[in-house]
């Protein structure tokens, strides 16, 4: 069975955990967490991923740097990203969506919607 | 010519009277064989014939009765399969119940699991940090985070025990952040009875004068200060289980989480020493 890698992007201790602890129930996901986007953009230098899910409000650079930067990487032009806004940021999410982002989640986040969206993107059933 | 010859009359080759007769009565009964034998050929023909038709009526009956029983026993088959077929789908149907059933349950499980997850998630985040400011942010992030509150306050007592003093907000104006008498107030009531009050109307519809959740904070049985949420944000248009959960979990372990970084900041993070841990009787 293939084997997938996800990149948390998250400042929030307890947003990272509580990903990470949803995302443990897709089988065969291996996650990896990064403080911030310059974090988050180290770690994609040092390997490749397949789904990155990542918060918009960030401090030292935010999710919409990170994904103006991912989509300009060769290698992770293509890959899935999924952004944590909250409702009020519209604004925000309609430019991540435009800088290529593929899905967005609402704070509260929802284990189920998070492990449901990630499964979609990566074609899991 | 002799007399012999006289007698036997005018023509020796004529034959008599009585051989003709007997001639014509020959062929008579000869002709009448040979009908006879004609008529006897001809019977036999048609009793062939007959034959022949009774033979292939016999074949066709046998076919019919031979088709009958097919039609029989694929009838009995039709029956047959049918019952399966009935069997089948009642079996299918119950396999699709039991599908339907398992689903149900694995989204309850994982549900509960979510549930389990925030609950340890929250209750690991408020136990992590020993200063003051590290488990005040991190219980305003549990309340904006997993709660989904917007507007909220936290509030400790005084020291006379008359007032409720806020030492922590989010999105509430200067002028709303005021002390609460404990006496004649909704917040205030809370703290005195120690048990939380929840509205049920649409918490994003909260106001400051009607908070739609205040959860009292204990240290051991004391109750020691309030949470105020005056309004959540606009999806989160009701509590659910688990919001009940995080409040008895805040109630629990945010005092307490507060009080024991208030202590270890005033002993200017110094651990207790051995000595502290000897009288236990463990």
């Amino acid at each position: 069975m293939a084997e997938y890698s996800c990149l948390i992007v998250e400042d929030s201790p307890m947003m990272r955990q509580l990903l990470v602890f949803a995302l443990a129930r897709v089988k065969n996901l291996r996650v990896t967490e990064a403080d911030d986007g310059v974090d988050g953009l180290r770690k994609l230098a040092s390997a490749k991923y397949d789904i990155i899910v990542t918060d918009i409000n960030m401090p030292i650079m935010d999710g919409l740097k990170l994904v103006k930067r991912v989509r300009t990487d060769p290698v992770h032009k293509d890959t899935p990203i999924v952004i944590i806004t909250t409702e009020g940021s519209q604004e925000d999410r309609q430019r991540a969506l435009q800088l290529g982002a593929n899905a967005y989640i609402t704070k509260p986040i929802q284990a189920p919607q998070v492990i449901a969206t990630v499964k979609e993107l990566l074609k899991i059933e | 010519m002799t007399k012999d010859n006289r007698s036997r009359g005018p023509d020796s080759d004529t034959p008599g009277t009585d051989l003709k007769t007997e001639r014509d009565e020959f062929l008579k009964k000869f002709s009448r064989g040979t009908q006879l034998t004609e008529d006897f050929v001809k019977e036999h023909e048609r009793m062939q014939h007959r034959l022949q038709d009774l033979e292939s009526e016999n074949a066709g009956l046998r076919a019919k009765v031979e088709a009958d029983q097919a039609v029989r026993e694929l009838l009995k088959k039709i029956e047959r399969l049918e019952n399966e077929k009935s069997e089948l789908v009642s079996q299918y149907r119950q396999a699709e119940q039991a599908t339907t059933q398992f689903t149900a349950r694995v989204q309850e499980v994982e549900s509960e699991f979510a549930n389990l997850a925030n609950l340890f998630v929250a209750s690991n985040q408020l136990h992590s940090s020993l200063s003051p400011r590290g488990v005040t942010r991190r219980i305003k992030e549990v309340l904006a985070q997993l709660v989904g509150a917007e507007r909220y306050a936290m509030y400790l007592v005084n020291p006379e025990g008359e007032e409720l003093i806020p030492i922590a907000s989010e999105g509430v104006p200067g002028n709303q952040l005021l002390p609460v008498r404990i006496a004649g107030t909704r917040i205030g009531d809370v703290l005195r009875k120690g048990s939380a009050s929840v509205a049920d109307s649409d918490p994003s519809q909260g106001t400051f004068a009607d908070p739609p959740a205040v959860i009292p904070l204990s240290v051991d049985d004391r109750v020691v200060g309030t949470i105020a949420i005056f309004s959540t944000l606009a999806q989160k248009n009701k509590f659910d289980q688990v919001d009940f959960e995080l409040f008895k979990l805040l109630g629990q372990h945010a005092a307490q989480a507060l009080v024991a970084a208030s202590l270890f900041a005033q002993a200017e993070q110094k651990l207790p020493g051995l000595e502290a841990f000897l009288d236990l009787s463990v």
